[in-house]
């Protein structure tokens, strides 16, 4: 009980200790209760003002922090690029300042500059949570995704992921890096040299370019969206080629160990990183990852919110 | 340094809980029971219920639900505080509605916790009806909220001082007064 | 005023003309002149301890005027280059409107007399508003006075074109100053790709993106004969390829900039857009390979690609901040650093970098002979101080030096007999 949360801000795992890790999960255990109740609902931020900052849009991340919010009680704002002045040439410290002047308690940003919440953080009083910035960070994904592998395997010590896809755009693997390496788990990286970058190696995780050896031995699979434009950009020949060496189909499946989980943050391409049927399958934990992605969030915005000092 | 002084001892306090079990039996007839449950408010309501509910089983033959209710969602001051505590498991199994509640917690002060334990317990269900029984009653309730059952009461002890119940791992309790600690900003 | 003055006790070192001893340094209406026929009517001024140079030239300067005077103007830049230690800085013509016709060296000129502290060198650009498309009137240009040509900031893509470009540049024995920079390589790159990039995911500039250039720059000075320079050769490739071309006696030279050689990659954690520059800071391999290549002579010249932006500009998130940093007032102190203290380098040798070494590349006689134009920079090599951003003579603060605790400074500074700081009494 010695141990207590003091961050005004959530910003990138990498920044968390291990033992934070850990306690926001355990906290994210009993917000999720609240969710399977009658009442959905609890007063935790009651009189708090929440705004969320979409300068990059966004569906599934931001419905699923304004459920949160409003299952916190708080009193919600949303902003997208294009309803802020950002279009109209300010500039964005400006433009959360201005925010920051309405009393605002907290700002759930996404941004397409990566370290742009870092920017803002620093200038800044009330809580910045980082809904995504860039091809950096994306925590709360993360958060989710570490919550529901530990909810199915029981630890995160000791397990072997394999993340499958473009590393090299993703903040989502970048920020299941983190996460996952603090809390003692192996990372294996998968996917064409062009995607995956060596580098990766340097922070003590495996790099592999070939789907069958990349799942051999993996406990979780987590499969990234691969988007169409890098095909234009020369990163692939094409989407099918991609999906017959780097996609999850019948025949690909069989590289898997029998009980490993298959993971996707969302929105699935069906039949290019993830055939349908796996999707749905057995060993498909994707749409607990939605459920618990909102009992992550709020925790989150509770433990930040219980650190802005008003 | 905080100064840690007694101010009543185990024996002090397992005749409080003895008299605490008998006003519950008294009130409660045996048939009764049946939709009846202790609620213990994390931390020390929680170790307080389940001896009760022993307490009363030893008058009656029959062991009542000691639930565990953890407030922290509920709490008003959310940001007045430099850190946050691990929020811990609650724990209702029964159903809340027409159900009769016992709240119990160690020490009645401002009120405030009681506040929210209503709050919580009535995001559960629509109970027939909530008791609350505290070990210690400081006698100064800051909100319109009062212990049906009160094992002590210590209107004496000077509000500089912070009333503390320790639980021993046998289940006996003793109570101190000790200074409030310097990050304590309400009460 | 400070008409007439001689500098004594300063241990002289004039690389240009091999002098490295303690003697008098006497100026008179902007002129070197003979200390030993100088009579009492010379100021005295005591540089005992110092080490008196030839002046500081700044191969590498962005004035930003006309064009863009909230960031910088030829006053206030002309000033920071003064208290930085520079006597003469080379303006890059990437103003707006470019310095690419004989009319904008002549308002260079103009306005550098008017306002301008120390000597303003004119550059003049390789292609039409430096778009790396048409070639600029560098016959005009030479004539109107420029000493060097560049397309800085941008870099002519079109290997045809650089050619025909550098065969023509020879032929008005002008040098060209090139940023060497694939496009395509480069993409929308924010800093250079390395363990960094991957880490943050920030788009990364590779350092092939610059060596491709440096190679291709190299292989054009073999055949057209023109000289080229490498403006802020960033990469341990790049030193490596002009390291080879002069081992051949090409007609190739380098410059390193003060952030290249003692900043890397990882400060980009931060996310303070005043590690933004392009080149990208590097690798702390590539950092070290340019201070060897400073060391060793590869590289000749130190230049600080001063580029002046205003805070609303650089105040914005990392991926919209434009590139670079102010370098004037830094240069000095940090090169000090880690070239003379930490590098053991000759006194003699660094100073070249700053004389004789830029000196060489405009074709200027630069030494403290008499008879020549009173250009002066007296070093103190042991002078403890913190950078102070906000007693800056610039306009712009984007500097990520500032707190920075230094051991060594100019403390004079005489350009054309002028003083225009002194820290001395």
């Amino acid at each position: 009980m010695s141990f207590t949360w003091n961050r005004k801000d959530l910003l990138s795992l990498y920044d968390l200790r291990p033992e934070e890790i850990t306690y926001l999960l355990d906290t994210a255990e009993e917000f999720k209760k609240v969710s399977q109740r009658k009442v959905k609902k609890v007063p935790a931020l009651r009189g708090k003002t929440v705004v969320n900052f979409f300068v990059e849009p966004s569906t599934r991340t931001r419905v699923s922090f304004e459920l949160a919010e409003q299952r916190l009680s708080a009193d919600i704002i949303n902003m997208s690029a294009s309803v802020s002045s950002l279009t109209k040439g300010e500039t964005l410290l400006d433009t959360v300042k201005n925010i920051e002047a309405l009393q605002v308690d907290l700002v759930v940003m996404r941004h397409s500059a990566t370290g742009a919440q870092n920017f803002i953080a620093k200038h800044l009083k009330c809580g910045v949570i980082n809904a995504g910035d860039g091809a950096h960070s994306h925590p709360t994904q993360a958060l989710l995704d570490i919550f529901t592998i530990r909810e199915k395997k029981g630890r995160i010590e000791g397990l072997k992921v394999a993340i499958v896809g473009d590393i090299l755009h993703s903040r989502v693997a970048r920020s299941n890096i983190w996460g996952l390496l603090k809390l003692g788990a192996s990372v294996t990286l998968v996917g064409p040299a062009t995607l995956v970058p060596k580098e990766f190696e340097q922070v003590g995780v495996r790099v592999c370019h070939n789907l069958q050896e990349g799942l051999a031995d993996a406990d979780v699979v987590n499969l990234l969206r691969i988007q169409h434009e890098r095909q234009a950009a020369g990163f692939f020949p094409s989407i099918n080629e991609y999906a017959r060496f780097f996609g999850i189909n019948e025949h690909t499946v069989k590289f898997m160990k029998p009980d490993a989980m298959v993971m996707h943050p969302g929105p699935i391409n069906r039949g290019v990183e993830l055939e349908g049927s796996i999707a749905d399958g057995p060993q498909s934990v994707i749409l607990e990852q939605v459920t618990n992605g909102l009992a992550v969030r709020m925790a989150v915005l509770f433990l930040v919110a219980g650190c802005v000092q008003k | 340094m905080e100064k840690k002084a007694l101010l009543f001892d185990s024996d002090a306090t397992s005749a409080a809980i003895a008299r605490i079990a008998d006003a519950v039996v008294h009130d409660f007839k045996t048939g009764e029971l049946e939709d009846f449950a202790f609620v213990g408010i994390y931390e020390n309501g929680v170790p307080l219920a389940e001896r009760l509910a022993v307490e009363v089983e030893k008058r009656c033959g029959y062991h009542p639900v000691a639930a565990k209710l953890d407030i922290s969602m509920y709490r008003d001051d959310v940001g007045m505080r430099s850190g946050l505590p691990l929020i811990r498991e609650t724990v209702i199994p029964f159903e809340m509605n027409a159900a009769k509640v016992v709240l119990v917690d160690d020490v009645l002060s401002s009120g405030r916790t009681i506040r929210a334990a209503l709050d919580a317990v009535t995001d559960y269900g629509r109970p027939a009806l909530i008791y609350l029984a505290v070990l210690v009653d400081r006698g100064r309730t800051e909100y319109p909220i009062h212990a049906d059952y009160a094992g002590l009461t210590a209107p004496e002890v000077s509000p500089k001082r912070k009333i503390r119940v320790e639980f021993a791992e046998d289940g006996s309790c003793e109570v101190h007064t000790v200074d409030w600690g310097r990050k304590h900003r309400t009460a | 005023m400070n008409d007439k003055f001689c500098l004594v006790n300063g241990r002289v070192v004039d690389p240009a003309r091999n002098l490295d001893e303690v003697m008098p340094v006497a100026v008179n209406r902007g002129v070197i002149v003979d200390a030993a026929k100088i009579d009492d009517s010379y100021r005295r001024i005591d540089c005992t301890g110092k080490i008196v140079c030839p002046g500081f030239i700044d191969l590498h300067v962005h004035l930003r005027q006309p064009g863009n005077v909230a960031a910088e103007t030829i006053a206030s830049g002309t000033a920071a280059a003064a208290a930085g230690g520079f006597t003469a800085v080379v303006a890059m013509p990437n103003t707006s409107p470019a310095a690419d016709n004989a009319g904008a060296i002549e308002y260079l000129r103009q306005m550098a007399a008017r306002t301008g502290m120390v000597r303003v060198i004119p550059c003049g650009c390789l292609t039409k508003n430096y778009a790396g498309e048409e070639m600029a009137g560098i016959g005009s240009l030479a004539q109107a006075g420029v000493l060097a040509l560049s397309d800085d900031g941008k870099c002519i893509q079109d290997h045809s074109l650089m050619r025909h470009v550098m065969q023509y540049a020879r032929s008005f024995h002008l040098p060209v100053l090139d940023h060497c920079e694939e496009n395509s390589l480069k993409g929308g790159g924010v800093m250079h790709e390395g363990t960094w990039s991957v880490l943050l995911g920030m788009s990364g500039i590779p350092s092939i993106a610059e060596e491709l250039i440096v190679a291709r720059d190299i292989m054009l000075a073999r055949d057209t004969g023109c000289r080229i320079h490498i403006q802020h050769a960033s990469t341990a490739g790049s030193v490596n390829l002009i390291r080879a071309a002069r081992k051949k006696n090409l007609p190739v030279t380098g410059e390193a900039t003060p952030h290249h050689l003692t900043l890397t990659d990882e400060m980009v954690k931060t996310y303070d857009t005043n590690y933004k520059m392009n080149p990208p800071l590097r690798s702390e391999e590539d950092r070290k390979a340019l201070v060897k290549a400073v060391l060793d002579g590869t590289i000749t010249v130190i230049a600080t690609d001063h580029a002046p932006h205003t805070q609303t500009a650089k105040l914005v998130e990392f991926d919209n901040a434009p590139f670079g940093i102010i370098g004037l007032e830094t240069a000095v102190p940090l090169t000090l650093g880690v070239l003379v203290h930490k590098g053991r380098m000759p006194i003699s040798k660094y100073v070249s970098c700053f004389t004789a070494g830029p000196a060489q590349i405009l074709s200027l006689d630069w030494d403290l002979a008499p008879g020549r134009e009173a250009n002066v920079t007296v070093l103190d090599l042991e002078d403890e101080f913190t950078i102070d951003a906000s007693k800056f003579k610039s306009k712009a603060r984007n500097t990520p030096f500032d707190h920075w605790k230094c051991k060594g400074r100019a403390v004079l500074t005489v350009s054309q007999g002028r003083i225009v700081h002194s820290l001395l009494d």
